[in-house]
């Protein structure tokens, strides 16, 4: 890119010393971080590697010491079987895919994650004392074998499930990574050869024409008006000039370097391969990207803190009975087995299946809003977003010059910048116009590739650089057939835009049959083409360019510059038909015409526009409590015009410099923290310490980054985190990459991002629509809350499966319920329910709340656990039991005959128990009451457990204001409670093993009156929370 | 976790210190001492609510019970078999003629379990007619006799050791008691001795009969004074035999709706002990 040449369309009014300064520092200040010091960064030895990799010195050498190096020809290429040699050495040319974990670590890792280490524990611990047993007792029953079986078995298959769902969401995005295969146009063994891009290795001699894809780093022999898009590696959207000469020093900076995955945009180029694959500047900075670490998603966090607790309430209660039993003298063995099944009724097996599941529910309800889900998790990250770095180009605009503007008649008319074009409502009646559009339309060289008939014209590709191809564009959408009119207006001579003119200009016949004269028309920067105009056209008519008339043009030129706009000048002149006959021959090398005295017609101003669907998705971010920052290598000030126009800086909010300016002082002595918005150069960043950057972002609510590199955006996201913020980086180019996975969550675009960011991002908007992340924010904080009611939900039975053994243990009442028989609970009725909840609407506008604090805001915490556990769990044990003691009582066993009865309960030998009316039981009939009891207690629990859902659909509204049938799969959910529930008592209920038996019809309404109880005193709570927001109850009873 | 760890001991000790207690706010374990209060007062006035609606329903469950008989008794439509003494290991009876302690605690117990059965303290229980069953409408229950003689041998009164110092020691088999019963037929407890050489079996009453006349059973509460039927079992070993051991198996026969054959129900109408005689 070499010193940034100015074209004839950069132009920048308003702080123009300040922006040449930068314009001069520009190509260094991009590669900063590339070439200098990575203090900032952790990965120093990763930079080290490749600022050293940057030092070729290949531009430097002619053409005759590279054939030397690399061992090729550049006129008969590389032969075949060399070509095959290298390609053996060096690999394809392709990045390498980001290191990926092997399937079967991720498989294994499910294996032992969460709670599965503590079930794997309780299944080892039941071997181990069948073990003992059976080394006591030969014929010792298999129930144990049974039982840590089964409890493996959970294990694996939750493990395998949740590493399915995994398994399935990578795969989403699998295709991605795969490409359309490039073609490369070698010459090899003297013979022009089409090949992949993939099979190309250093020495390949290449040639590029416009619209190719460089397919590897390509040091440039010869060229022909090549121009390259650099944009995906400096984010810059200016075109740049390539030739063959070595103009820089840097190998970044020197114009005869071309690089992998930047695009050729027009003209043709012959080059020879240099660095191929991982070798390339794009391949070393994806693999900084690859060297930054990945922060674990604070929903991780937060299920992690989750199963710490659970896992740490049940060891705790788990080893306090096993010292109680013990102390009671209970066989060890037998407290062993206590021990396991304390552990299987505290841990909610099933839980962390569901909460895979209703995270990749929500992962599929973005996905169908174009917001495609790479990593599970990150569907959560969004929605506790408290800052968004986002890109400019090509996020918060449509990446695509567009005309804004207008100036003619001494006035600005505004043109229709929407992605449609469809109506330009300014002033068209003017003769002035008729001439502006006359000079548009023919001064400019830019085509429509052809066969595009029938596409929309804003979506035709065109032949040329941006600002033409807004300008033919905008006059094709205007005048229609551009192409016609250009034919029947013939070009008999051209000069095209140089540096040194800043002006393109060219001579036309006209299709005015009755005006036999030259036209010559030019445009080029507004200053330039000033000097050389001697009147102006208003309303048609020629007028003499006096003081007045120039005054009026700077203002409207420092106006449009100040918006950040492009700004054009367009002249004519009609030539004097008798100086410049029908035949005369224009010569532009001798100049044989007038190139002053020019009439000016008007400035024409183009930018970038917003997307229009931005402005509102900032809003609604900034109502929910979310700052938006924008980072972009782009200039300061068509950064702020865009930050201004999209919202970023909102209207009423100054800079610093707006405030010096307004108060007419210097920059100095203006008060820093009384502006809210800020707009902060790399230069300026340069020069920050971290604390003052830090300070910086905490003190200023809209803040704008300009010109900054790859490595800034880097220290500004680091900047972010340390204040606990957890950000969100949009960006499409490789040189968001870093960035987008340093942050919490990486957004890449999907249409216009760049293979390195979307494999750096977690997430991908397939639309390229910034509003999607507004989406994703409030799906994000939706999932949030429900995982809150899942997690109430599931937690809450779990103290109706713990009591049953404490009081076992403790008092020693024939066992109320069986391991497995939890099991079928966790794992069976359970499920469906707990999902069903990720379907629940928001209670209120999720949108307007501030995002949650990562460490204060936890997604279980003490209220949720005390409700769940000591509230509403208690009464689910206190109606469990009350079932449970019907069966007995009604078989036979009173209440008070039960305590103390576990040991003759469970002999044996003893087959004449005798129960409170004298009847005698065998081991076997008491065995199966028993198995009536966990029946019993079971549906006790499902009964209350379906009331439990209920509830758990608001925390805070009344679940008639949320509305009973809003979301239907909670009454599939309850439904299929109860059919697995029926299933399992009469269908099953004679499978011995599984310890369920045909229960009377009447036990299964036992319960019901504390289901009833625990919906009331839920509304209750619920009421006293809206009653009395930061009230004691609020502290204490809210979730 | 990482930085946690990483964070110093003193530090997180300091930490700890401040949590359970802190001076500048007055928190204890992180509540103040107004708080701890409320939220005390709060879960004494919540538990002593769920404590009586707790009571309460139990109470309400504990009505619709009968005090006489079971409201269910689905779970048990067949009586199992037990014997009697209580093995002191799983019914396995081992004794030893010479050594009295080995066998004294079953003459015991067997003393004890027949002393209802004495003529004395049944002479008030009524005298039924024999093989059929003793349908009572109430409101009083009357129980039938069963005389001890009926055990002959082990019914403790010519022999009060029961047999055991002589090494053939009785062992009582009694069915389990179940409110309603009814046997069909012509039930009989049926012991075999697997090892017929080492032991004869001596049955009593004769053929193990158990009369139709002690069923239907009314419960504990009505049938003041019932008494269970009960077989006597008595082997003799084989003084040639040089293993005085045998197994004993015991099923109710001769009554089609009293099972004696469960594949899970190891005691639903049989049961099998082993007795070893030592000398």
């Amino acid at each position: 890119m070499g010193k940034k040449t100015p074209k004839i369309y950069s132009v920048e009014l308003s702080g123009t010393k300040d922006i040449e300064k930068k314009d001069q520092g520009d190509g260094k200040e991009k590669y900063r971080g590339l070439k200098s010091n990575g203090l900032e960064c952790k990965k120093n030895h990763q930079k080290e590697e490749l600022k050293k990799e940057v030092d070729l010195d290949d531009h430097k050498l002619n053409n005759k010491e590279l054939e030397n190096k690399y061992g090729t020809d550049i006129v008969t290429g590389l032969s075949s079987a060399r070509a095959a040699e290298l390609l053996a050495r060096d690999g394809d040319n392709s990045l390498s895919p980001p290191k990926e974990t092997p399937e079967i670590i991720k498989f294994l890792k499910q294996m032992v994650g969460g709670f599965s280490i503590l079930l794997w524990i309780g299944a080892v611990l039941c071997w181990i004392a069948y073990g003992i047993q059976y080394s006591n007792d030969k014929s010792s029953s298999l129930d144990n074998v049974y039982l840590g079986s089964v409890l493996a078995l959970v294990v694996i298959l939750t493990g395998c499930f949740a590493y399915y769902q995994e398994a399935k969401s990578t795969n989403i995005m699998a295709s991605f990574s795969k490409m359309i295969p490039k073609q490369a146009l070698v010459i090899r063994d003297a013979e022009k050869k089409i090949i992949p891009a993939e099979q190309l290795v250093v020495g390949d001699i290449v040639e590029i024409k416009g619209g190719d894809q460089i397919p590897a780093d390509i040091r440039l022999l010869s060229t022909q008006g090549c121009r390259v898009d650099n944009s995906s590696l400096t984010g810059e959207s200016e075109p740049q000039s390539r030739s063959c000469d070595f103009t820089h020093e840097n190998p970044l900076e020197t114009k005869n370097i071309a690089f992998y995955s930047t695009t050729c945009l027009e003209g043709t180029a012959t080059g020879m391969v240099i660095n191929t694959g991982d070798r390339t500047i794009i391949g070393q900075i994806a693999s900084l990207a690859s060297g930054v670490g990945n922060e674990k998603t604070p929903i991780a966090i937060e299920i992690e803190h989750f199963v710490h607790i659970v896992a740490g309430v049940a060891v705790s209660i788990g080893i306090l009975f096993f010292i109680i039993a013990v102390s009671m003298k209970y066989h060890v063995l037998d407290s062993i087995i206590f021990f396991i099944g304390i552990i299987v009724a505290n841990v909610p097996e099933g839980l962390l299946a569901t909460v895979t599941v209703a995270l990749s529910l929500t992962a599929k309800r973005m996905a169908k809003k174009n917001c495609l889900v790479k990593n599970l998790e990150a569907v959560e990250t969004l929605g506790s977003t408290s800052i968004i770095c986002s890109d400019k180009t090509g996020t918060l605009t449509q990446n695509r010059m567009t005309v804004a503007h207008l100036w003619f008649d001494n006035q600005i008319f505004m043109a229709d910048t929407s992605e449609e074009h469809s109506n330009q409502m300014f002033d068209q009646s003017s003769g002035t116009w008729a001439s502006l559009s006359r000079i548009i339309t023919l001064c400019n060289r830019a085509e429509f590739k052809p066969g595009q008939e029938n596409v929309p014209i804003m979506k035709r590709v065109v032949v040329g650089d941006a600002s033409e191809t807004a300008l033919l564009k905008f006059s094709e959408v205007i005048l229609g057939d551009v192409m016609e009119i250009r034919k029947r207006n013939r070009k008999v001579a051209e000069i095209p835009f140089n540096s040194t003119n800043k002006f393109q200009l060219s001579i036309h016949e006209t299709d005015d049959a009755s005006d036999k004269r030259f036209l010559l028309v030019m445009k080029g920067a507004p200053e330039r083409v000033l000097e050389k105009c001697r009147t102006i056209m208003i309303n048609g008519q020629e007028q003499p360019l006096d003081k007045n008339t120039a005054d009026a043009f700077h203002t409207a030129y420092m106006e449009l510059g100040g918006l950040g706009e492009r700004v054009l000048g367009f002249c004519h002149l009609y030539l004097p038909a008798d100086e410049f006959p029908e035949t005369y021959s224009f010569d532009i090398d001798t100049m044989n015409f007038p190139t002053s005295n020019f009439c000016f017609v008007g400035l024409l101003s183009m930018i970038d526009p917003p997307r229009s669907t931005v402005p509102d998705a900032v809003t609604k971010c900034r109502s929910a409590g979310i700052k938006v920052i924008m980072i972009t290598g782009d200039h300061p000030i068509t950064a702020k015009a865009i930050a201004k126009s999209v919202g970023i800086i909102s209207a009423n909010s100054e800079t610093v410099e707006d405030i010096a300016k307004r108060l007419n002082i210097a920059l100095e002595q203006v008060n820093k923290w009384d502006a809210k918005a800020a707009v902060v150069t790399g230069m300026e960043l340069k020069d920050m310490s971290p604390e003052q950057l830090d300070e910086l972002i905490a003190n200023h609510s809209e803040i704008v980054f300009a010109r900054t590199s790859p490595q800034q955006k880097l220290i500004i996201v680091e900047s972010c985190q340390r204040q606990d913020a957890v950000v969100a980086v949009t960006g499409d180019g490789v040189n968001d990459s870093p960035a987008l996975k340093k942050a919490d969550i990486g957004i890449a675009m999907g249409i216009a991002g760049s293979d390195a960011a979307k494999n750096a991002a977690d997430m991908v908007l397939l639309d390229d629509n910034f509003a999607s992340i507004v989406t994703g924010v409030e799906e994000g904080r939706l999932i949030f809350d429900n995982l809150k009611k899942t997690i109430a939900y599931t937690l809450t039975k779990n103290i109706a499966e713990l009591c049953p053994f404490l009081i076992y243990i403790t008092v020693g009442l024939p066992l109320p319920i069986g391991t497995i028989t939890i099991l079928f609970i966790d794992l069976g009725t359970d499920i469906i329910p707990s999902i069903a909840l990720a379907y629940e609407k928001a209670e209120s506008d999720i949108m307007n709340r501030k995002p949650r604090h990562k460490k204060k805001d936890r997604l279980v915490n003490k209220p949720l656990a005390l409700y769940s556990y000591l509230h509403i769990g208690l009464m689910q044990s206190l109606g469990a039991f009350v079932v449970y003691f019907a069966i007995y009582a009604q078989e036979g066993f009173t209440p008070n005959s039960l305590i103390n009865l576990r040991v003759e309960w469970e002999k044996d030998s003893i087959n004449d128990l005798e129960d409170n009316y004298g009847q005698e039981w065998t081991r076997y009939q008491r065995k199966y009451l028993e198995w009536t009891g966990y029946t019993a207690f079971f549906t006790g629990i499902m009964i209350q457990q379906l009331a439990d859902l209920l509830i758990r659909k608001t925390r805070r509204n009344s679940i008639f204001q949320q509305g009973l049938f809003r979301n239907k799969v909670i009454w599939v959910g309850l439904v299929s409670q109860i059919i697995i529930a029926l299933i399992l008592s009469y269908g099953l209920g004679s499978v011995t093993a599984l310890n369920f038996t045909m229960l009377r019809p009447q036990y299964w309404f036992v319960a019901v009156p504390y289901a009833i109880l625990i919906w009331v005193y839920d509304e209750i709570r619920k009421l006293f929370i809206r009653l009395y927001p930061g009230s004691w109850w609020d502290k204490n009873m809210y979730y | 976790m990482t930085k946690k760890d990483k964070k110093p001991f003193n530090e997180s000790l300091a930490e700890w210190k401040l949590f359970v207690y802190n001076p500048t706010t007055g928190e204890f374990l992180g509540r103040t001492a107004k708080s701890w209060g409320l939220i005390l007062l709060f879960y004494l006035v919540f538990y002593g609510f769920l404590a009586a609606l707790f009571t309460f329903t139990m109470w309400v469950m504990l009505q619709t019970l009968n005090d006489e008989v079971p409201k269910y008794r689905d779970q048990i439509p067949s009586p199992g078999l037990m014997v009697f003494p209580k093995p002191f290991t799983a019914l396995e009876y081992t004794i030893s003629m010479s050594d009295s302690g080995s066998y004294k605690a079953y003459i015991e117990d067997l003393t004890n379990f027949l002393r209802p059965y004495d003529l004395e303290e049944q002479k008030n229980l009524t005298v039924c007619p024999d093989g059929v069953l003793f349908e009572q409408k109430g409101p009083d229950y009357h129980a039938c006799q069963f005389p001890v003689h009926l055990l002959e041998e082990c019914s403790g009164v010519q022999d009060p050791d029961f047999g055991y110092s002589q090494g053939k020691p009785c062992i009582l088999v009694k069915m389990n008691r179940i409110i309603g019963l009814k046997p069909e037929g012509e039930p009989r407890i049926m012991c075999v001795a697997k090892d017929e050489s080492a032991a004869i079996l001596s049955t009593y009453p004769h053929d193990g009969v158990v009369d139709l006349k002690y069923f239907p059973y009314y419960g504990k509460k009505l049938h003041v004074g019932y008494l269970q039927p009960v077989v006597a079992v008595q082997p003799v070993f084989n003084s040639n035999s040089t293993k005085k051991e045998t197994t004993v198996e015991c099923k109710i026969d001769g009554s089609p709706n009293l099972k004696n054959q469960d594949d899970r129900d190891k005691f639903l109408g049989r049961v099998v002990f082993k007795v070893t005689v030592n000398a």
